[in-house]
């Protein structure tokens, strides 16, 4: 629905046929029947329609993340990833980046229940679509939140960052993309990145549909949900796919199962460190530890 | 003292109406005034609901020719009604206490579980609590009153979802 040149990040036009066409390639008559009611100019698609609509979505996803404690959860394993930063000596403010933060639930919960200041971390969020940045940063404004939203690519080389975090991002990078995406990870200063997403389960599908239909209004919302739990990687693929693209950082699945029983969460992590913090994590996670996979 | 629980659970779903219309159309961290304002309105609305139901129910009374037998079914009606009301309002409560325990996973379970079906089958229960409730009752005034009810109940959350909506289509206009 929105398209950006990856270099100059300005906004491309998007013709609604070539969408239709991706989805009817695909099979796909649900997205079809969406696109098709997407308002339009002469074939393409009106941008002030768009906008409003993603927002309108953007502002239903982050209900989901509140139902899920989303902020909760980030902040259990940043909190001792961060710690174990300092304990390897590192003293500098810690750059936290939230690449593809959309509005910036992650990052403005962050910036409003957390002490930064006490931890000596900075937290920042990136997106390359600036009408979700505008509108992050419009909202950590409105709140007087210690948080800055910035339109970009989070792993070039104008952006540093300590430690990266996505949230449903992951999924959308397939192949040599998700090779390649990790593989942008290595960079002196990253001392660790936590990719939360969708858990693949053979209920997934079904059960995100239904919860879907329940809490999302819009039917591009709806649809996206689906897909993105029928499309979420498998552990295997992510550490897999991380283990070959960066081998200078020990990764590994967090919080794959509930309470060691075989019932899967419906988040799961990509976690990757710098060898040595990795003893530091550990002990900082305490009881927790258990959620953590190998780390290699 | 059966309506009067009646109307205790009617404000109740009141305010859970306005609380659940609500989310999702406000995207700020700290929003306890805005969900103050949504549960409000919740319970306003079904005030007025009650209000008109209750002005049904004093007319239909003033109008019956056998208002002692009516009122006698209206109780065993809305005492019925209550065997499935019950237990379903003390299974909310029950998940949204669960949700005050300081674990993530059994908050999202709560959602996902429970919160979430109980939800979707909020006008099935409003549907078979009110027809087992009228399933016994003798007379067609009873009958009616509880048509008329229900049909509040059901264009209740509909009305409040309404509501929301147009206020935050206006609000994501001033945007972009």
């Amino acid at each position: 629905m929105v398209q950006y040149d990856p270099g100059t990040l300005q906004r491309l036009p998007v013709r609604k046929q070539q969408l239709l066409d991706v989805f009817a390639r695909f099979g796909n008559h649900r997205a079809s029947r969406a696109v098709t009611a997407l308002p339009e100019n002469a074939g393409v698609l009106d941008d002030r329609e768009i906008d409003a609509l993603l927002l309108t979505v953007h502002w239903e996803m982050q209900r989901l993340a509140e139902e899920f404690y989303h902020g909760h959860r980030v902040w259990e394993l940043l909190r001792p990833v961060v710690t174990s930063i300092r304990q390897a000596g590192v003293r500098e403010t810690l750059r936290i980046v939230d690449l593809g933060c959309g509005i910036g639930y992650t990052t403005r919960w962050l910036a409003a229940k957390i002490s930064l200041a006490d931890h000596n971390i900075e937290v920042v969020g990136m997106d390359f679509n600036s009408t979700l940045i505008a509108e992050a940063n419009r909202l950590a404004s409105a709140e007087g939140l210690p948080c800055r939203f910035l339109h970009g690519d989070a792993l070039s080389g104008e952006h540093s960052s300590h430690i990266l975090v996505s949230t449903g991002v992951i999924h959308h990078f397939r192949g040599d993309a998700l090779l390649d995406f990790l593989r942008r990870h290595e960079r002196r200063e990253t001392q660790a990145f936590l990719h939360f997403d969708f858990q693949p389960w053979f209920l997934a599908p079904l059960g995100s549909l239904f919860f879907h239909q329940l809490r999302m209004r819009t039917a591009i919302a709806r649809h996206d949900g689906v897909l993105s739990a029928a499309r979420a990687h498998h552990a295997r693929t992510l550490t897999e796919a991380a283990r070959a693209s960066v081998p200078g950082f020990a990764t590994g699945i967090y919080g794959s199962r509930i309470w060691g029983t075989p019932l899967p969460r419906v988040f799961h992590t990509l976690i990757g460190l710098r060898p040595d913090l990795v003893p530091g994590l550990r002990r900082e996670l305490g009881r927790h530890v258990a959620r953590l996979g190998e780390l290699r | 003292m059966t309506l009067l629980v009646l109307y205790l659970l009617a404000l109740l779903d009141g305010l859970l109406c306005g609380l659940r219309t609500s989310m999702g159309r406000c995207p700020l961290i700290r929003k306890r005034g805005y969900y103050v304002r949504a549960l409000v309105r919740g319970v306003v609305a079904a005030q007025i609901v009650s209000v008109l139901a209750l002005a049904a129910l004093v007319l239909t009374g003033a109008l019956s020719p056998h208002r002692d037998a009516l009122r006698a079914d209206l109780e065993s009606a809305a005492g019925r009604m209550l065997r499935i009301f019950l237990p379903y309002a003390a299974l909310v409560l029950l998940n949204l206490a669960l949700r005050l325990l300081p674990s993530t996973d059994i908050r999202s379970a709560t959602s996902v579980f429970m919160l979430g079906p109980l939800t979707a089958i909020r006008p099935l229960v409003m549907i078979v609590g009110v027809l087992y409730g009228l399933s016994k009752s003798r007379l067609l005034e009873t009958r009616l009153l509880g048509l008329f009810i229900l049909a509040l109940m059901l264009s209740f959350e509909f009305s409040l979802n309404r509501r929301a909506a147009r206020a935050q289509a206006v609000q994501i206009r001033t945007l972009v």
